[in-house]
């Protein structure tokens, strides 16, 4: 993970106060929080309001940031809290968070060494949020295990086996669609 | 995680943008500091008036004075809230209204004083000192803290600059 030197630079200008840093940084992490939002929720217009939603949390938090340089687990950590809580009025009483399993699976899935982001990307609607999330930031945001597990707020075991039964799931729906695993 | 697309700037709505803009602006920060600093400073000078009356007051003008006191401190509250909360102060935005908190307060403790000494007795310009004092001190501090504050994110933007060049 190249720890943002670039995106540590830009929060350290914006807690400084230089305005047009704000600016930058948003242009670099839209992108990608939307893609985030956009796979946890489905909808375009839903996404929009809630990168919006997460912007405002991220400036209104960013002067007590005090690791800069964790900009990134930082921000989808607040961008998963308001997905949570749109999905958690979205569905009532559904709970969004699944109980975990102890159990750490080791990570020895066939599946992981040819998955790509595009085949993720198609059959991330079937998966439910949990396998959904995990799938999205590991494999799409790149986002390493440790950052993961800090952003999801569980333990990297966890994270590993989440990713294991997300893949198994997603290679259940891609062979239910007719994809080659 | 790779560092994300910096050509990606027209993928970021105008909305988004003018929402943002609204977020961070300095203008809207200064006001509640101004509001904030009027509201306590005048509760403070009323109190002031009103300690150093030499005679009772009557019920309804003490009435009022709490009533203008409460309203001052229910704005200085309101402002610390938006301060602490909605438009939180980056460092440079610190600076400036921690300088702006001890130029007030400096003036409403001299301007306390000069009441007490002209309306009130020793002990009264005493407390009204005393009170001066530490408001001033604590703008001060506030102030010295700010500059630390700014001083070390200016050092670490710095060593960065030099890191990523």
């Amino acid at each position: 993970m190249a720890e943002n030197g670039c995106s540590g630079l830009l929060v350290v200008r914006c807690q400084l106060g230089e305005r047009e840093a704000f600016t930058e940084l948003v242009h670099v992490w839209h992108v990608p929080l939307l893609r985030y939002v956009r796979g946890m929720v489905g909808s375009q217009h839903v996404a929009d309001d809630l990168v919006q939603e997460t912007w405002v949390a991220v400036v209104r938090g960013l002067p007590r940031l005090r690791q800069p340089e964790r900009f990134a687990p930082w921000l989808f950590t607040i961008a998963r809290r308001t997905v949570v809580n749109h999905l958690r009025h979205a569905y009532a009483a559904q709970e969004v968070a699944a109980v975990e399993a102890d159990v750490v699976a080791e990570d020895n899935d066939s599946l992981s060494g040819v998955l790509d982001g595009m085949e993720i990307e198609a059959g991330l609607s079937g998966l439910p949020p949990v396998e959904r999330e995990v799938l999205i930031l590991f494999h799409l945001q790149d986002l390493p295990l440790n950052a993961c597990a800090e952003v999801l707020g569980v333990p990297p075991g966890t994270i590993k086996s989440r990713l294991h039964r997300a893949r198994r799931m997603l290679r259940n729906i891609m062979a239910e669609r007719g994809h080659e695993a | 995680m790779s560092e994300p697309n910096h050509g990606a700037h027209r993928d970021v709505p105008e909305e988004l943008e003018r929402a943002l803009a609204a977020e961070v602006s300095l203008r809207s920060r200064l006001r509640h500091v101004a509001v904030g600093l009027a509201g306590g400073c005048g509760a403070a000078l009323i109190a002031v008036l009103w300690a150093t009356e030499p005679d009772p007051l009557p019920t309804r003008t003490q009435a009022g004075f709490a009533g203008l006191i409460a309203v001052g401190l229910a704005w200085a509250a309101f402002a610390g809230w938006v301060l602490s909360r909605r438009r939180p102060l980056f460092a440079r935005d610190r600076v400036l209204g921690a300088r702006l908190a001890l130029v007030v307060t400096t003036l409403t403790g001299v301007a306390g004083v000069v009441l007490a000494a002209v309306r009130g007795t020793a002990a009264g310009v005493l407390g009204t000192a005393l009170t001066g004092a530490v408001l001033v001190a604590a703008a001060g501090l506030l102030l010295a803290r700010a500059q630390s504050r700014r001083r070390e994110l200016l050092r670490l933007r710095d060593a960065l600059q030099r890191k990523s060049s």
